[in-house]
């Protein structure tokens, strides 16, 4: 995509001082059923926010109701300090990019573009003039006078975008924007919506259930399931220490070691798992000593020694060269350890005995 | 996300049904009125005699007369042979329009469709022609010697006629069930050792069993329920149950026995479809052609 | 060689499909008083005696006026009622559904006698407003199903993003869902006209001696004489229902009409 500065600035100005989104107890019923209770949410103008889940976990009936296309059933959302619960769609400034682009068939891009500014009631000429620049913004000039049908995916995914950044919305939502399109393109387009986002400064909030996509391209990252956010915090906090076993659990692989909360020492928190110690960040308020608590370890931020052997000690049980990485189990006291080691790390031997370890800050640790 | 496809059930404005009744108001007021109202009327007369007493003898008197349990019979007659017929063309040209190309085969089923899109009458006419004294069939047969039989008026005149109508009624939906088919099970057959024939009995036709079915339900059930085709090309020396219905309407005037006549008529062609139905619906199968 | 028999037969099932139009476009032509095939010599007089008949030319108006107002309604009324079944539930919407779908299986010989029998009850006498009534009863479904089919093709998130884009429910409807159903719309109010005007079932039951559609005109001439008039009608709807279906394939797709996609499937 090529930059428009002139869109760029204007845009950056504005939305320093919009898009402060507020959600206040949200809650809705569908079908009987609670699927999503209670969410509350704040955002800073200007941030990329991310609700990422599973299917079903209540982030996409989340982001509807934000757009008004579901009434909350209960709880407060106000944008920029405006109650817009009650607000329909048509009278909220908020642009929305569709999973399926649900780009109008029947007209052309142009006209897609165009739509928002029309119902705003915007002069043709002005008009014409915002289309095009935002459509060479996401690198569509050229293709104004095509229909969507002759776009390719990832063509007709920019021009959602386009259609929706035209009306320079207090919020841009994104529903699963990249989920129909094939993997290379998928990176491609989020790392330049990424971009975009940053240079534009509009509040952002993107729906995915890909937790490398989250990662990628949010500034915090809410996880949800069952229709409660789970944690809310920077996606290097999501991922070195989630606060509970789902977010741990469904965001890439963990170690997760039982054990005794053994109070703060020099090194962080301390644990008993097995015959050893090790140390973690507590998720929340820190555990009264003695309490069962599980620390959780990212493969990742494991480190393998050789030349000690206190603390956490196992025999390597399989090591695995796995090109950018290489995976080696150890079994400890406390149960099987996985590390992901540089590919240029020394790789032990198996049945070597070693120690594993970790930075107290890379690993978290929850009550059980 | 399953939530989306909800979103009529809470969105801004309440009482969303009652738009949605008012939407369906003119169809409700269009078939209440002109759809439910004279059926009922039909069925209440059914049980009437002239003077409006209930009586069950108009259905006594059909089923007990063996003039017009034959006419019954010689309709279910007709309307089997037709689908026969249907099946037996139908089938050979499925096979062959599913060989051809995207475009060759919609000009076919556009010249399948092209006698439905006729108006009736003309069409009915044209086999007049056809099949009549001074048409084509007769002159090629007086060609090669020999004294052309009477063509029309009988059940071969209405069964030519019904097939030509209906035979696109069996050959699409045949052809939903022919395009489901895995188009590597054959080569795959093929490969195990099975001859073409012994793939085509094996594999093909049984999979194509739902499009044959939908296809010759159809066919039965309208064939049964024709009228100007038949009373054209057929006459008052073909008995068909709809022509007794209209004779008895409209000559006869006794509008309770038609109405009997006509509501046997209804039992034996949707007792027909809703069996099947039934019979989709335990065997789980796709519904080619509704 | 199968693909050569295969072809051949294919060419015969054509020959037989339009036999009865290629025999009445023929044999219009003919010069002798009655109706022969191959046609002898050449002359239009035969359409010159059409338009000579006072009867036809208005029973040609009558049936163009029912089946053109039985277009209109059905296409506006099918909207409405496909727009109520697919967006909304309502008490009775079950039944609506079934009694749809059931008017395609009761015979249309049967729908005609219960509409005699009714308006009789009714005490409505027959003109072209009963007429357009009883066809309507015909016509309507189809609009219907072809109206679902439309909408169900409509991406719910197209409409969605039009709100968001600042359009009010109605500009939402004129800009996005009319437009996913203006095909099969046209197509339908077609399919109506052709349905309504082809009629003869129904019509023979609604009309009166005064009231004549075409087909019911043409039914009743053919019952006496045999000259090829009744041809040079015939081909002059031929020519009109060819219109038709150019128009329809434009809009919808023939084959759709029927219930039937002949494209495959996957």
């Amino acid at each position: 995509m090529r930059a428009s500065t002139a869109t760029a600035e204007v845009s950056a100005d504005d939305a320093v001082r919009r898009g402060r989104l507020r959600l206040d107890g949200v809650r809705k019923v569908l079908g009987g059923k609670e699927v999503v209770s209670a969410v509350d949410l704040e955002t800073e103008p200007g941030e990329f926010l991310t609700l990422l889940g599973p299917s079903g976990c209540g982030k996409s009936t989340t982001l509807n109701m934000v757009a008004g296309h579901l009434t909350a059933d209960g709880g407060v959302i106000e944008v920029d300090g405006r109650d817009v619960t009650g607000t329909p769609p048509h009278r909220r400034s908020m642009g929305m990019v569709f999973q399926s682009y649900a780009l109008f068939p029947h007209m052309t891009i142009a006209d897609n573009v165009a739509f928002g500014l029309r119902m705003r009631k915007v002069a043709a000429a002005e008009r014409d003039r915002q289309v095009a620049e935002v459509l060479e913004m996401v690198g569509l000039d050229g293709m104004a006078g095509r229909h969507p049908r002759q776009l390719s995916g990832g063509q007709q995914q920019r021009a959602a975008l386009a259609r929706a950044l035209v009306i320079q919305p207090d919020l841009l939502l994104l529903d699963e924007p990249f989920s129909n399109l094939d993997a290379q393109l998928r990176v491609r387009l989020r790392e330049e919506v990424g971009a975009l986002q940053r240079r534009i400064g509009t509040t952002t909030i993107l729906v995915t259930h890909d937790q490398e996509e989250a990662l990628a391209v949010s500034d915090r990252i809410a996880v949800m399931a069952d229709g409660v956010i789970h944690q809310l915090d920077r996606p290097r906090e999501i991922y070195l220490r989630p606060g509970t076993d789902f977010v741990a659990q469904f965001i890439g692989e963990v170690n997760a070691l039982d054990g005794t909360a053994a109070g703060f020492t020099r090194d962080g928190y301390a644990c008993r798992v097995a015959d050893a110690t090790v140390a973690a960040t507590p998720a929340g308020e820190a555990p009264a000593e003695g309490t069962e608590v599980r620390v959780y370890v990212r493969p990742e931020v494991v480190r393998i020694r050789t030349d000690r052997t206190s603390g956490l000690v196992g025999t390597v049980r399989e090591t695995r060269f796995l090109g950018s990485r290489i995976r080696c189990v150890v079994a400890t006291p406390a149960g099987d350890v996985t590390a992901a080691l540089p590919f240029d790390a020394d790789v032990p031997a198996v049945g070597e005995e070693v120690t594993c370890e970790w930075r107290p800050s890379d690993a978290s640790l929850t009550a059980r | 996300m399953a939530a989306i496809g909800r979103v009529s059930d809470g969105t801004l404005s309440r009482p969303r049904w009652r738009t949605g009744l008012l939407l369906a108001l003119p169809a409700v007021v269009i078939f209440g009125l002109l759809f439910a109202a004279p059926l009922f009327t039909l069925v209440a007369n059914s049980f009437r005699t002239q003077t409006g007493a209930f009586t069950l003898s108009n259905y006594e008197r059909f089923l007990g007369d063996p003039f017009y349990r034959g006419v019954l019979w010689n309709t279910l007659k007709v309307a089997a042979m037709t689908t026969i017929g249907c099946l037996l063309v139908g089938y050979p040209f499925a096979l062959y329009m599913r060989g051809r190309s995207p475009r060759v085969r919609n000009w076919l089923a556009l010249l399948l469709l092209s006698p439905l899109l006729i108006s009736m009458v003309i069409r009915a006419y044209g086999w007049l022609v056809v099949l009549g004294p001074n048409g084509p069939v007769a002159a090629v047969l007086k060609w090669v010697g020999i004294t052309p039989p009477q063509l029309l008026y009988n059940d071969t005149a209405v069964l030519i006629g019904m097939i030509h109508v209906m035979l696109a009624y069996m050959v699409l939906p045949l052809m939903g069930s022919l395009d489901r088919i895995d188009p590597t099970l054959v080569p795959a057959a093929r490969g195990l050792g099975a001859p073409g024939w012994t793939c085509f009995w094996r594999i093909t036709l049984p999979l194509s069993a739902p499009g044959m079915l939908a296809g010759a339900m159809i066919v039965f059930s309208l064939t049964a329920s024709s009228f100007v085709t038949p009373a054209i090309l057929g006459g008052p020396k073909v008995k068909l149950m709809p022509y007794f219905v209209y004779t008895q309407a409209t000559t006869t005037l006794d509008w309770p026995y038609a109405a009997a006549i006509g509501f046997i008529l209804v039992v034996v062609t949707t007792g027909l479809l809703l069996g099947y139905a039934r019979l989709l619906r335990r065997n789980n199968g796709d519904v080619v052609f509704q | 060689m199968i693909r050569l028999l295969g072809t051949g037969f294919a060419c015969l099932v054509g020959l037989f499909l339009i036999a009865p139009v290629l025999v009445t476009v023929a044999s219009s032509l003919t010069t002798t008083r009655y109706v022969t095939f191959p046609p002898q010599g050449f002359t239009l007089r035969w359409y010159a005696e059409v338009f000579r008949k006072e009867e036809f030319l208005s029973s040609f108006v009558l049936s163009v006026g029912v089946a053109l107002a039985a277009a209109a309604v059905s296409a506006v009324v099918g909207l409405a009622c496909g727009l109520a079944i697919h967006r909304y539930r309502f008490p009775g919407r079950a039944a609506l559904e079934g009694v749809l779908a059931s008017a395609f299986a009761v015979p249309t010989i049967v729908l005609g006698i219960g509409l005699l029998q009714w308006f009789a009850q009714m005490g409505l006498a027959s003109s072209p407003f009963t007429l357009l009534l009883a066809h309507l009863v015909l016509t309507v479904p189809y609009t219907v199903r072809l109206v679902l089919a439309g909408l169900a093709g409509l991406d719910r998130s197209a409409e969605k993003a039009a709100a968001g884009l600042g359009a009010a429910p109605f500009l939402v409807f004129w800009h996005v869902t009319l437009p996913a159903v203006r095909g099969p719309l046209i197509g339908g109010a077609f399919f109506a006209f052709i349905t309504s005007f082809d009629d003869l079932t129904v019509a023979l039951f609604v009309v009166t001696t005064d009231l004549q559609t075409l087909p019911v005109r043409i039914f009743n001439y053919m019952q006496y004489d045999y000259d090829p008039t009744v041809t040079a009608i015939g081909t002059l709807m031929v020519l009109f229902a060819a219109v038709a279906v150019v128009v329809i394939e434009r809009f919808v797709g023939v084959a759709k009409l029927f219930g039937a996609d002949t494209e495959q499937n996957r």
